[in-house]
């Protein structure tokens, strides 16, 4: 049976921004550069995803990477770690995609 | 335009401390030499939750199988010390850690004798900045001064208007001062945050995590 490709990991890696984000906007004072932030990360996801990388069938050790690090994001709790991991996540999925190429 | 010691007070005194810990230096000197991708790692651990380093080998395969395996071993265990610091900290070491990693690659192209920690810079009839400058190149005629953060989240306004303060104040009197800010986070996060900044920084050069190594090169 075949994995899944990279462009649904990245879709799952989206998931996780916006969950990052939501967690991430309650601090008040940082809503408009939360969801700022969200948005520049997923539009670079999206754009991968929709590239010709994300066509490709990744790797067991791709999918495992890339479903540990959104796990690893979905342990944070607390709201000034989630901005930080808002930024992080998306370099640590791409990261590990990028080294299919 | 001169430099000054920042005053000795109780701020100081505590951060000293944190600069002086054995792991920043650790820590600094394995990432001034690390890859994008180790740089990333060390990133993601300090951030982290976890402390199982099995895991966070797993979420970086391709790190831990290039050439430079047994460096992300270290960054990896040195990484996880960190993390393994209270909360406080940890903010704290991690900051340390970017301003020796600062000052370290800039002595690959400057005298290290030049090169200072926690320094005010004083012009004639202007008011001293409170808050110190992290890292300076002291030189002639070409100094220059960094405000160095661990994350896109520390630019704001206050650290723009103290760099092109001094910048603009250094230009009154025909000193050219070069101001940066670096910073531990992709340059992507650092251009949503600076975008979003009305303080002026159109001459503040910004040094972000994939460009750290332009430290060790010419003078910008």
């Amino acid at each position: 049976m075949a994995g899944p490709t990279i462009g649904a990991l990245l879709e799952s890696a989206v998931a996780a921004e916006d969950a990052l984000a939501e967690l991430g906007e309650t601090i008040e004072d940082e809503w408009s550069y939360v969801n700022d932030l969200r948005q520049a990360w997923t539009d670079r996801l999206d754009e991968v995803a929709a590239g010709p990388m994300g066509a490709r069938e990744a790797t067991p050790e791709i999918v495992e990477a890339i479903e540990l690090a959104i796990e690893e994001a979905s342990l944070v709790h607390d709201p000034h770690r989630a901005i930080d991991w808002l930024s992080t996540l998306p370099q640590v999925v791409l990261l590990a995609a990028e080294s299919l190429a | 335009m001169r430099f000054q010691d920042a005053a000795r007070d109780g701020r100081a005194v505590v951060y000293a401390a944190i600069q002086a810990d054995p792991l920043v230096a650790r820590a600094a000197e394995l990432l001034s030499q690390a890859t994008l991708g180790e740089r990333i790692l060390a990133r993601a651990v300090m951030n982290g939750e976890s402390t199982d380093s099995h895991r966070w080998r797993r979420i970086f395969p391709s790190v831990f199988s290039s050439a430079s395996a047994e460096r992300a071993v270290d960054i990896l265990a040195v990484s996880l010390a960190v993390a393994d610091r209270g909360e406080q900290v940890r903010s704290q070491v991690r900051g340390a850690i970017v301003e020796e990693l600062t000052a370290r690659l800039l002595a690959r192209r400057a005298s290290p004798a030049s090169i200072r920690r926690e320094r005010r810079i004083l012009f004639d009839g202007v008011p001293a900045e409170i808050h110190p400058y992290d890292v300076t190149v002291e030189v002639a005629g070409a100094g220059e001064a960094f405000d160095c953060k661990w994350g896109a989240r520390g630019i704001n306004a206050d650290v723009l208007h103290q760099l092109d303060d001094a910048r603009t104040h250094a230009l009154d009197e025909e000193e050219p001062l070069k101001v940066a800010i670096v910073v531990f986070d992709a340059e992507r996060s650092c251009r949503v945050r600076l975008d979003a900044q009305t303080a002026p920084h159109a001459q503040t050069r910004l040094v972000a995590l994939e460009q750290l190594d332009t430290l060790a090169g010419p003078r910008q």
